[in-house]
């Protein structure tokens, strides 16, 4: 613990008096200003209030950003108990001291007037405060009723020991493999392509791939807005003189775009056609790394008989056959791109003395053929040779906190374990419960419910097939971020016998339709850990006292566990009879975690993560002990001990970089799904969107973010400087479509797909510029659900929804 | 033969001059503007003259890009910072230069320091946030941002600050427009965050010392962008005419995020012994 965290002092009522002043003061001048008269009485401050404050009794901590998947490190100030402040922090190596907006207003997301601070039961049509013993009661009723028809629904803003204890009580406590995080929603394609590419999940490069690349291409991404500190890190060394060519590959003219060289304006699923355009290039000028390929690569296509994520071999001249139709021309017609610009990346992949970075997030990932576009992109840095060199390196970006680290390391998915085990391997099972002295047989093999599916389930009335009667929702807001929510979440209002229990810090789209309400602390009020996009494990501690009787979501579930064990429910003993979270005090006493008042007489994080630890050696993604963490700016695994300091991996299967590569190798994909050290180059033929216009719904829908919120807004939308930038959705027209239908900017739309309906006002030429044919809205906004409109439709391995292409129309709202 | 000639010159002085006003006819047109009728400039509809619903046909033309000759309207008409009164147009109080480095400002008043960071607070979170952009902005160019704060200015009506921090790009990463033009506002969230106010004087030695900064210098590279004489009188410097300020003014190591250790140490004091 650090000083800190002991600093839990009452608010000095002077020190807040001054600041409320300056404060009131800062009003009453603008009101003055306004109206028009400048020198009007100046504002003299008390004079007890006169005192030489620095702010030097500002108590600084560090703290990983609660936002996106970068990572970022602030320095959290806090000062008589509240956070005041917040800064860059300048040791971290991810930021080096700057922020995006979101970042410097972080502070401000704990204070937004309405946080949820009583646990709520939902009776009749009004919700009544109950106590959290009562809280708790009612949740293990409905688990106890039917322990098999339980969901637990989390996230990647899940801290990794929270995500750890909800798998531990879910698959070693309940033995059901029902849980599975928003994160399906977000980069499960990411990760069906590293499997399939390289055996192994997550990015083989880092963020310094970003200080060396001579190329950066971008495919369907907009990091200007959702990763502005990874792209001003690329654009800043233009500043410094350094070359950088740009490309951006996309759907929408962008602030992106603005800084790029080139622009590919593609039409949905034209990046299929692309990489493939690129690959035949490669191949036709004999440009493609020979010697590369031959020592460390295999050739994969679909099979179609039995699609799986192995596919079949085929050998490198059934490939280039396979290619043979992706000319320029070819591409140039179904994806809409210049026939040019597909010579030009040939080129540039074709030119072994370049540094070449791809970076992508939710345009390749939210894609009913999203697993095959992470190969392709993966394909033609292997066959070009562009891997494995700072600066050559195909990397996804994404887009919560700890994605990577509470949901790909720790698998809280449906079919997962921690450290990349699966439930469906018998191996892994008795590993995992060999590590979790469960007794033999406790995990389920069979894979529990994806998203989609469970909220399908959830659904559907309990007589009709919907088998999940309770789901217990904690850190995300899937009524408001699940695609065609008339589908998946609204049909709950009408079942009574369904029940969703919901741990959240502010009222969201999902509380509305929840039973129980539980008020969760949140980031800096709670000890936690973060894994970010690059593989970098992050520590930080509890700072502030959360509001009200609001408690972590990691005690939540451990309290349930117990009160299920003390109901004598088998699943929550060890094989010896102990409960599972057998937390102990330095001397050995079980310590009881599961009583709020003991909660933090320990550091259950430091518990829960050294014991996770031991599942990280299986995939080669060793973790440092808890120590390490709390002393560093977040570290990046593989992380091993070497003459007595831990030293963490930049590039993974490069010679020198990573401690696993064998001496002599090179580079070494030791994880091969061929177990011959080789990754897969895989050939996917292009495809069609799941949904295209037609003259009834002439307009492709695509839904994104801004820069000014983060996902739902739950958070962002509570800051007033980030809510008065960017106070509510809007749809985003190209000036063509609106002439045509007659709308000008400002004027209220609606816009109609065949699963719902919206109404929002028209942007024309606004914050992006999407072709002729296409409508952009973004989905932070709770009064304007574009997820009533979005399809469910996903792609076959990763289960993952495309949110970016759905057909609409549009028509000017009437009574305008 | 020679009156064939004379006919000859004269139909092709003829012809020059038909084909002549042609092409200049063809050219000009080409660059002529639409006809005004036609355009419905989508600026004036919606920030000065909001027209009749039932005046306009949904059909026309909408929409249209800005033309060269309307840019200044439009620009005009976008920015907030419009002189409301005679008054206001007026230049500011002249802050009187000194000609050589003995001849200092007046000294700065706590009313006029107060004044100038309430004024401050009123666009930041808290101190040390980065400012909100109080006027509509060009979604998508650095360019226009740099046009005025890349120097930073003052004029009768306005107050440019200029750039504290080094050239970034990507000006809307963390600095975000307040007023959208074209989003309505909507109901907003009440926020209990009180943020770190600012310092109102760095510590001094003794009376008449020169202060320490208070408050970090990331990003805060060029001290004149808030002491400077773009800036609100209460935060100027009173002594504008030197130029090295970290030569009086020094940093607090505890506010730097320093690498090394801020407290300092000290060898072991001399171990005395037997003096009673």
């Amino acid at each position: 613990m650090t000083t800190a965290c002991s600093d839990r002092r009452i608010p000095d009522n002077s020190t807040l008096a001054r600041r409320q002043f300056i404060k009131a003061s800062a009003m009453a001048m603008a009101t003055t200003m306004a109206a028009g008269k400048a020198t009007g009485a100046l504002p003299i401050l008390p004079a007890a209030t006169v005192v030489s404050e620095t702010s030097l009794d500002v108590v600084w901590n560090k703290a990983p950003c609660r936002f996106c998947g970068t990572g970022c490190h602030v320095q959290v100030g806090v000062q008589n108990g509240r956070v005041v402040a917040i800064a860059g922090d300048r040791d971290a190596e991810v930021n080096k001291g700057l922020l995006c907006v979101k970042g410097y207003h972080v502070g401000g997301i704990l204070y937004g007037q309405d946080r949820l601070t009583h646990p709520l039961l939902k009776v009749g049509d009004h919700y009544r405060k109950i106590t959290w013993d009562e809280a708790i009661d009612v949740i293990a009723d409905r688990i106890m009723a039917a322990p098999s028809r339980f969901a637990f629904y989390g996230s990647g803003q899940w801290t990794i020991p929270e995500g750890y204890a909800a798998q531990k009580f879910m698959k070693g406590g309940l033995g059901n493999n029902h849980i599975d995080p928003n994160a399906r929603l977000c980069m499960a394609s990411a990760v069906t392509g590293f499997l399939a590419t390289y055996g192994v999940d997550e990015p083989a490069g880092c963020y310094d791939d970003l200080d060396h690349c001579d190329v950066l291409i971008m495919w369907g991404n907009n990091p200007a807005e959702m990763h502005p500190v990874l792209f001003s890190r690329v654009t800043d060394r233009r500043l410094r003189g350094e070359q950088v060519l740009m490309i951006d590959i996309g759907t929408r003219r962008t602030r992106t775009t603005e800084k790029c060289q080139h622009y590919l304006e593609m039409k949905g699923h034209g990046d299929l056609a692309i990489a493939n355009g690129i690959a035949h290039q490669l191949i036709k000028n004999k440009t493609y790394n020979r010697q590369f390929v031959e020592k460390y690569c295999n050739f994969k296509a679909p099979d179609d008989a039995n699609p799986n994520l192995h596919g079949r071999t085929i050998t490198f001249e059934e490939y280039q056959k396979l290619l043979e139709p992706y000319t320029p021309e070819y591409v140039q017609q179904v994806a809409g791109v210049h026939a040019e610009q597909i010579v030009m990346l040939g080129e540039l992949f074709g030119n072994p003395n370049l540094r070449i970075t791809s970076l992508w997030c939710m345009g390749m990932n939210q894609h009913t053929r999203g697993t095959a576009i992470n190969n392709l992109v993966h394909g033609i840095h292997l066959l070009s040779g562009h891997f494995g060199r700072p600066g050559d390196a195909p990397t996804s970006l994404t887009g919560q906190p700890s994605a990577c680290g509470t949901v790909r390391e720790v698998g809280t998915l449906a079919h997962g374990l921690p450290g990349g085990l699966v439930v469906s391997n018998p191996q892994h099972r008795a590993e995992a419960e060999r590590i979790w002295n469960l007794p033999a047989g406790r995990i389920n093999p069979n894979p529990g419910y994806h998203t989609v599916l469970m909220w399908e389930k959830f659904c559907t009335p309990s007589d009709q097939g919907g088998d999940i009667d309770t789901i217990w929702v904690q850190v995300t807001n899937p009524g408001q971020s699940l695609p065609n929510l008339n589908k998946l979440f609204r049909p709950k209002a009408d079942l009574k016998e369904k029940f969703l229990i919901v741990s959240e810090v502010y009222p969201t789209a999902t509380t509305q339709l929840a039973d129980l309400i539980l008020p969760s602390a949140m980031w800096v009020e709670k000890n936690g850990m973060f894994g970010n996009s690059e593989r970098r494990t992050q520590q930080w501690f509890k700072m502030v006292e959360p509001a009200g009787e609001a408690r972590d979501d990691c005690w939540q579930t451990i309290a349930v566990a117990r009160r299920l064990f003390d109901r004598g429910l088998d699943g929550m003993k060890d094989r010896d009879g102990r409960f599972i979270f057998d937390v102990r005090d330095q001397d050995g006493n079980v310590v009881a975690v599961w009583d709020w008042e003991h909660y933090y007489n320990v550091n259950v994080d430091e518990f829960l993560f050294n014991e996770y630890r031991a599942f990280s050696r299986f995939k080669h993604k060793d973790l440092a002990p808890y120590a390490e963490y709390v002393k560093a700016r977040g570290l990046r695994w593989p992380v091993l001990e070497v003459d007595g300091h831990w030293r963490e991996t930049k590039f993974r299967f490069v010679e020198g970089a990573d401690p696993y590569v064998a001496t002599g190798k090179g580079i070494q994909f030791y994880h091969s799904s061929t177990n011959d050290d080789r990754a897969q180059i895989w050939f996917h033929p292009w495809e069609p969107p799941a949904e295209t216009p037609c003259d009834e719904f002439p307009l492709y829908l695509t839904t994104g973010r801004v820069l000014e919120h983060w996902h739902t807004g739950t958070m962002t939308r509570r800051i007033p400087q980030l809510s008065r930038a960017m106070p509510g959705a809007y749809l985003e027209i190209h000036p063509e479509d609106a002439r045509q239908a007659g709308i000008s900017s400002g004027d209220m739309v609606d816009v109609e797909s065949r699963r719902g309906t919206i109404r929002l006002p028209a942007w024309i030429s606004g914050r992006g510029y999407p072709p002729q044919g296409t409508v952009f809205v973004p989905f932070f906004d709770e009064m304007h659900l574009i997820n009533d409109l979005t399809l469910d439709a996903h792609d076959p391995f990763s289960k993952e929804p495309d949110y970016k292409k759905s057909a609409v129309r549009i028509k000017k709202a009437s009574g305008q | 033969m020679r009156r064939v000639w004379e006919n000859y010159r004269v139909g092709l002085l003829a012809a020059v001059m038909v084909i002549s006003a042609t092409v200049v006819g063809y050219f000009t047109g080409l660059q002529a503007p639409m006809s005004r009728g036609q355009l419905y400039d989508s600026y004036s509809n919606h920030s000065v003259e909001p027209p009749e619903a039932d005046s306009l046909d949904a059909t026309a033309a909408i929409v249209p890009a800005t033309s060269y000759r309307e840019l200044a309207d439009v620009l005009r008409a976008r920015s907030s910072v419009k002189p409301r009164t005679l008054e206001e147009l007026l230049p500011p109080p002249r802050i009187p230069q000194p000609d050589s480095p003995q001849t200092d400002l007046p000294p700065i008043t706590m009313s006029d320091k107060t004044f100038a960071l309430s004024m401050r607070a009123i666009n930041r979170a808290f101190n040390g946030a980065p400012p909100t952009i109080p006027h509509p902005i060009d979604q998508l160019s650095d360019q226009t941002c740099l046009a005025c704060h890349g120097t930073g200015f003052q004029m009768s009506s306005l107050r440019v600050s200029k750039m504290s921090h080094q050239m970034l790009q990507n000006c809307t990463q963390c600095h975000v427009e307040q007023q959208p033009r074209h989003l309505p506002a909507t109901e907003f969230r009440a926020s209990t965050f009180v943020g770190l106010p600012a310092p109102l004087e760095g510590p001094r030695a003794y009376p008449g010392a020169p202060p320490q900064i208070p408050h970090t210098t990331w990003m805060r590279i060029d001290c004149t962008s808030c002491h400077g004489p773009s800036s609100w009188r209460g935060l100027q410097t009173t002594h504008p005419c030197r130029e090295n300020c970290l030569q009086c003014h020094t940093p607090a190591a505890a506010m730097e995020q320093v690498k090394i250790d801020p407290q300092p140490r000290f060898l072991e004091p001399p171990n005395i012994v037997g003096d009673q």
